[in-house]
């Protein structure tokens, strides 16, 4: 049987987990909440984890499950769980991995809502949070103990750009028993293979890349059952256990039916049908970004502008090993003042002010006063976030009116 | 023959035999997606095809559903 090979092919022609009755080409909707069972006995079974089949949609259902399947084949990960949000996908990690007296590694430079997740929300819960330089192996090594949790980092952070050098990190992580988790939202699956650069559990906002274009929200767990969880004080038990799938055996066992942030089966449905056209839309929206890299450099109102895929860049070569051609679809530039800035924005007629990445429309935003607006101004330094910078989220649109846009906001 | 618990029911059956033979004669549902425990310890599953089951052993099938246990 011809088996494909390609990352789009493999993707559009994987299996539904049962025949659909019908012969449906893509996987239905179903929007219920709870499944019957033929006897008392079945649904026994199915309670005790002995039988494959759905009881309730917080804790598992066929729409759901076949975006789940879909992402486990596309990464090639050990398992896969959808949730109802990036943040969801995050926070529940963490629930699984870290207990009070535990401590995280993590950079400052991170996502607005995940900085205050990490910064105050987890902090009630008896958890340090170490924050530091996660370029630095030096630093990493000497902020790691035996207390400590996991290593968390994002692949390009937000809005900041930087790139951490993956292997260096994983290879700290894992020489203390320590595992490695990576918020890849801004290098989706076809351009980065979590796995090979060391990274043991991947977070993803679906909502972005993958939905198809910010068309709903959503957020993925993907396991790739490299740690040895024998070695986590808090998963030690269950790894006797259940080995490898200790991590998933925590989460959906427990943690994520308990919390309950499960993904709709709606929003299930749409981020399947975005997926499959994932790398068409990142490879275009990726090649507009460095068109419009280059042009903005050739204007002279625009004082600097970053993108981690730019030759100069001290994250170029790193980005080109870790994400090859497409290092993502997201740049920042600045202008000379914070109303030069706003002055911009205002004139801007197809490019949209709004708060999100990786829609197919181009975003703008500024951080500075929006998504960073709690922070006084020497924390948003402190976080690499200046007042004098804009960050651009390239869509799929015709290069030619995205550059039209931009010179009559200039004029 | 021999005793074996499958899913804690006795089964009264011809030992040795490999856990392959054991998930045919239960009709194991979705055996790609199935996870076992013997005698309370997970089974990688890159050793479902070489075990063997001895009377006395006690084997869990064990189902993560949504994205879970398909290997």
């Amino acid at each position: 049987m011809l088996k494909p090979t390609g990352f789009t092919t493999k993707l559009i022609h994987s299996p539904f987990a049962k025949d659909d009755v019908n012969r449906a080409l893509h996987q239905p909707i179903y929007s219920n909440s709870a499944f019957d069972f033929e006897s008392a006995e079945q649904m026994e079974l199915s309670f005790q984890g002995r039988l494959p089949v759905h009881s309730y949609s917080r804790v598992s259902n066929p729409t759901v499950e076949n975006f789940e399947l879909r992402i486990k084949q596309m990464t090639g990960s050990l398992n896969v769980t959808a949730l109802s949000s990036g943040m969801a996908a995050i926070s529940n990690t963490i629930f699984v991995l870290a207990y009070a007296g535990s401590n995280i590694l993590v950079s400052k430079h991170l996502f607005g809502n995940t900085y205050v997740f990490f910064e105050s929300t987890i902090k009630d819960f008896g958890i340090e949070i170490r924050f530091c330089d996660l370029t630095n192996t030096e630093e990493v090594q000497a902020n790691i103990d035996n207390k400590t949790a996991l290593v968390f980092v994002e692949t390009i952070t937000n809005p900041q750009l930087e790139v951490v050098d993956l292997e260096k990190l994983s290879r700290v992580a894992h020489e203390n028993n320590v595992p490695l988790i990576a918020d890849s939202t801004l290098t989706p699956p076809n351009v980065f293979k979590a796995k090979d650069f060391g990274v043991d559990i991947e977070v993803i906002s679906s909502t972005k890349c993958i939905s198809g274009g910010a068309t709903s929200i959503g957020g993925l767990i993907v396991d790739y059952g490299t740690f040895d969880w024998g070695k986590s004080q808090k998963l030690a038990s269950l790894a006797k256990r259940f080995g490898s799938f200790a991590f998933n055996q925590k989460l959906r066992r427990e943690v994520f039916r308990n919390l309950g942030a499960c993904l709709s089966p709606f929003a299930a449905y749409l981020q399947n049908l975005g997926l499959e056209t994932l790398q068409l839309r990142f490879e275009k929206a990726s090649e507009n970004c460095q068109k419009l890299v280059r042009f903005l450099e050739t204007i002279p109102e625009v004082k600097a502008v970053n993108y981690p895929g730019k030759v100069g860049s001290p994250f170029y070569e790193i980005s080109k090993h870790q994400f090859g051609k497409f290092p993502g679809a997201i740049l920042t530039f600045d202008f000379a003042s914070r109303e030069k800035c706003f002055t911009f924005l205002n004139k801007l007629e197809l490019i949209k002010r709004a708060t999100n990445i990786y829609d197919n429309k181009t975003l703008i935003i500024h951080p500075a006063s929006t998504i960073y607006c709690d922070f006084d101004k020497c924390i948003r330094e402190s976080l690499g976030v200046s007042d004098l910078t804009l960050r651009l989220s390239l869509g799929i649109e015709d290069i030619e009116d995205l550059k039209n846009d931009i010179l009559q906001a200039l004029n | 023959m021999g005793k074996i618990q499958v899913n804690g029911n006795e089964q009264e059956i011809e030992v040795p035999i490999s856990l392959l033979e054991l998930i045919k004669k239960n009709n194991v549902e979705q055996p790609d997606m199935v996870s076992v425990q013997i005698n309370g310890e997970f089974l990688p599953r890159e050793n479902f095809t070489t075990t063997l089951l001895y009377e006395g052993d006690e084997v869990d099938f064990l189902y993560f559903m949504g994205g879970g246990a398909r290997c």
